[in-house]
C-alpha cells in the first residue's frame, strides 16, 4: 500500500533573506496520502519552506527530498510528480482561460479531461475568458484545475485561499477533496499552508506548526484535539485557590474559571470536581483555537 | 440520514462518522438494504478528508454494521454482528461501565440510573416504531 518512502522529507532546513533568517532548522516528514498542514503567521517561512520543495530556493543548510528525489538535482522528475498552487496566481493576462489550460496541459504527461469538464461546471467559469479579466477567485479556480487535472501524487497548496470570499473558499475545498482525493487511496498527498486553518480543518491530517522559521508543534489532528482542551468550571462561590500550573492558559471571571490544557485535562478535571462545582464542562479545542493557545503562551 | 461532525468533541471525525451511522441503524433512520451515502459526497458535504469517511466505513464493515457490494456501495446489513455472544456482551460491558463511571461522578444513584437506562430503551423503541409506521405509509 503505502510506499515507505515520504512523500516530503525536510531535514534542518535553513534559509536566510541576507541577514533575515526565514526558515531554521526545519525538519518534518510527510508519508504519502496524508494531508499535512503547515500553519503560520504571515512571514513564519511557510512559502520560503515549500519554495525550497520546487527548487525555487536552495536549501542554505539542510535537505529536502521530494519521494526520495533532491528537486535541486532531479527537477524535472519532481515537478513532473507535485502540482503547485501559489499564493499570488498569474497567467498571461491576454490568454483566455481556455487556451491556458491546454498551454498549462501541454507540458504535462498526462491530463483528466473528465475532471477538467467537471470542475469548469463546478466554477461555472467561461473558457473564453481571458485571465487578464478574471476575478482573484476565478484566477484561484483557474490555477486548481491546473493542478488536479495532471493528477499528480502530490498537490503542494501554498495559503490557496487567502483573500478569497468564504463562497469560493468553500468550493475551492470541496474541489480539492472531490477532485483531487479522487485517486488511488494512499497515493494522492497534500501539502497545504496556510494561516485559515478552519476552513481545512476536516481534511487535514496531521500538521506542524512554525513560528518565527522554527517549527513549534507537530501532531496528528485527531490527537491534538483529543490533547487540547478548554475546561470551564462555575463555583457557588469564588473559585478555590488551585495549582493550575499545568494549564496553558487560565481565565478567572467572578465564579468562573476558564482553561487551557494540553495533555493534563484529566487531572485537572479531578482536581476541580472535588471542589463541588455547579457546572464543569470540557471541549477539545479546533486546531485553529490550538494555533492561537500555542502561539500566544 | 444526515451526519453532523463537531471538531469540539475530541472525538476522531471517522469515530463521530462509525458512531452516528450506528445510531441512525438502531433508531431505523437507516433500514437494513439500505445504502450509505457513498464516500465522495458525503466527504466533500462534511468538508473532511476522503480517507476519513473511507476509514469510517472499513471501521463499520468490520463491525459487521454495513457491508460493501462491489460497484454498488455500502449497505446497511441485517442485524447480525459475526462477532461471538461472549464478545459482544464484552464489548457491551465496556460502554456500560463508561456510564456507570460517569454516573457515580455525576452522582446518580443507582435506581435511578437503571430507571434512565428503561427510560432510554423506550425512547429507542418509540423512534423504531415511528419509522416503521412512516415506511408502512
Amino acid at each position: 500500500m503505502n510506499s515507505p518512502t515520504p512523500a516530503i522529507q525536510i531535514e534542518n532546513l535553513t534559509y536566510a533573506y541576507g541577514r533575515a533568517e526565514a526558515v531554521h532548522d526545519l525538519s518534518l516528514t510527510v508519508e504519502a496520502g496524508r494531508c499535512y498542514g503547515l500553519f503560520g503567521r504571515n512571514g513564519a517561512g511557510k512559502t520560503t519552506t515549500m519554495k525550497c520543495l520546487l527548487n525555487l530556493l536552495r536549501p542554505q543548510r539542510g535537505q529536502v527530498h521530494v519521494f526520495g528525489l533532491d528537486p535541486a538535482k532531479h527537477e524535472v522528475d519532481v515537478k513532473r510528480l507535485l502540482s503547485y498552487v501559489p499564493d499570488q496566481v498569474a497567467f498571461y493576462p491576454w490568454m483566455r482561460v481556455r487556451e491556458t489550460l491546454d498551454y498549462l496541459a501541454s507540458f504535462r504527461a498526462n491530463w483528466n479531461r473528465k475532471i477538467e469538464q467537471e470542475l469548469f461546471e463546478r466554477f461555472q467559469l467561461d473558457p473564453a475568458q481571458r485571465t487578464g479579466n478574471l476575478s482573484k477567485g476565478q484566477r484561484t479556480q483557474v490555477a486548481l484545475i491546473a493542478a488536479v487535472c495532471p493528477e499528480t501524487d502530490l498537490l503542494v497548496l501554498d495559503e490557496p485561499t487567502s483573500g478569497l470570499d468564504p463562497i469560493v473558499r468553500r468550493e475551492f475545498i470541496e474541489a480539492v477533496i472531490g477532485a483531487y482525493q479522487q485517486g488511488v487511496p494512499g497515493k494522492r498527498t497534500i501539502l497545504v499552508s496556510t494561516h485559515l486553518i478552519t476552513e481545512f480543518e476536516g481534511l487535514i491530517d496531521e500538521f506542524t506548526l512554525i513560528d518565527r522559521g522554527r517549527a513549534v508543534l507537530t501532531l496528528d489532528a485527531d490527537q491534538a484535539r483529543e490533547r487540547y482542551q478548554k475546561i470551564r468550571a462555575r463555583f457557588a462561590q469564588s473559585p478555590p485557590e488551585l495549582d493550575l500550573k499545568t494549564a496553558l492558559r487560565v481565565r478567572r471571571d467572578g465564579r468562573e474559571l476558564e482553561l487551557i490544557v494540553n495533555g493534563a485535562g484529566a487531572d485537572l478535571l479531578e482536581r476541580l470536581r472535588q471542589h463541588n462545582p455547579e457546572a464543569l464542562t470540557t471541549e477539545a479545542l479546533t486546531l485553529e483555537e490550538i494555533f492561537v493557545a500555542t502561539l500566544k503562551s | 440520514m444526515l451526519i453532523l461532525i463537531s471538531f469540539k468533541s475530541g472525538t476522531p471525525i471517522y469515530l463521530q462518522i462509525v458512531e452516528q451511522v450506528k445510531a441512525a441503524a438502531s433508531s431505523g433512520a437507516l433500514q437494513p438494504g439500505e445504502a450509505l451515502p457513498s464516500i465522495r459526497p458525503l466527504a466533500e458535504e462534511l468538508r473532511v478528508n476522503r480517507n476519513t469517511v473511507a476509514k469510517a466505513y472499513s471501521e463499520l464493515e468490520n463491525q459487521g454494521v454495513i457491508e460493501t457490494l462491489p460497484g454498488r456501495g455500502c449497505f446497511l446489513k441485517e442485524n447480525h454482528s459475526g462477532l461471538r455472544k461472549e464478545v459482544r456482551r464484552k464489548l457491551l460491558i465496556e460502554e456500560v461501565d463508561r456510564a456507570i463511571v460517569q454516573a457515580h461522578h455525576l452522582q446518580v444513584p443507582r435506581d435511578e440510573f437503571i430507571e434512565l437506562i428503561q427510560e432510554r430503551l423506550d425512547v429507542l423503541d418509540d423512534k423504531r416504531r415511528a419509522h416503521e409506521d412512516h415506511k408502512e405509509d
